[in-house]
């Protein structure tokens, strides 16, 4: 698991809804929350 | 998770989710869940390769570990902390970190300015056409109950009045068709963009 204090890995991904989420474009604006999970329809 | 948004909205964090499925697959069990409408982010192809980049992709399994990673707005890695994949996470908990984070962020950089809202509500009047066995119809359905959207909608399908109706609103017999005003929007791409548009 990546360490507290390093950068974090930038990462463009779409999402459920056909957005287009790029981590750097959050920079100065908001944190960030990543929600790691095994595996869709399974508990959350 | 969807109840506690406005918390962590509040602490200036945007919330995502990561798994190695597809945004379809996404979709629609974020709809089973009764709506999500942060975004469920879809590490699919390459398989697990964001994940991969923050060390919690479980190779020989091929699903992602259930971690939580929190990421500054410097860029910086802030938390980091994995409940394995049977574990659960303490979302209370994650929140009280969210807080912290960004009053340490605060301290040391300024504060952050609240995000404005730039929500276009749709017009009371919209409407939305569907049709049964319809893909199109099936994504912009998926769109508007994980937006928690509340639109009239109506199946042509089994309503031969309202493919009258919405041949008069739209000009054509087409469905998906969201009317709203008196502009009709007949491609489910459009449709969507207008439902997350009116979200914010």
């Amino acid at each position: 698991m990546i360490s507290v204090d390093s950068k974090a890995p930038d990462f463009t991904l779409a999402d459920h809804l056909g957005r287009v989420i790029k981590l750097s474009d959050y920079a100065g604006k908001q944190h960030v929350m990543l929600l790691f999970y095994p595996l869709d329809f399974t508990p959350t | 998770m969807e109840r506690l948004l406005e918390r962590f909205r509040a602490a200036n964090t945007a919330v995502m989710g990561i798994s190695v499925d597809s945004v379809y697959s996404h979709a629609n069990w974020a709809q089973s869940l009764g709506g999500v409408s942060f975004p469920l982010l879809a590490d699919f192809h390459p398989k697990g390769a964001m994940a991969s980049a923050y060390g919690l992709y479980l190779e020989d399994k091929g699903i992602t570990d259930r971690a939580t990673v929190i990421v500054d707005a410097a860029g910086k890695v802030a938390y980091a902390n994995s409940v394995t994949p049977a574990g659960e996470r303490d979302i209370a908990a994650l929140a009280a970190e969210c807080e912290r984070i960004d009053k340490a962020y605060a301290d040391a950089h300024g504060a952050l300015a609240p995000l404005a809202s730039q929500a276009k509500p749709l017009g009371a009047d919209s409407k939305l056409y569907v049709k049964s066995n319809c893909g199109f119809s099936r994504a912009v359905l998926l769109a508007r109950d994980n937006l928690h959207l509340e639109l009239a909608t109506v199946n042509v399908s089994e309503d031969a009045a309202a493919l009258d109706a919405l041949e008069k609103a739209s000009g054509k017999r087409q469905a998906p068709c969201l009317v709203e005003g008196g502009t009709a929007l007949l491609e489910s791409k459009d449709i969507i963009a207008r439902f997350l548009q009116s979200f914010g």
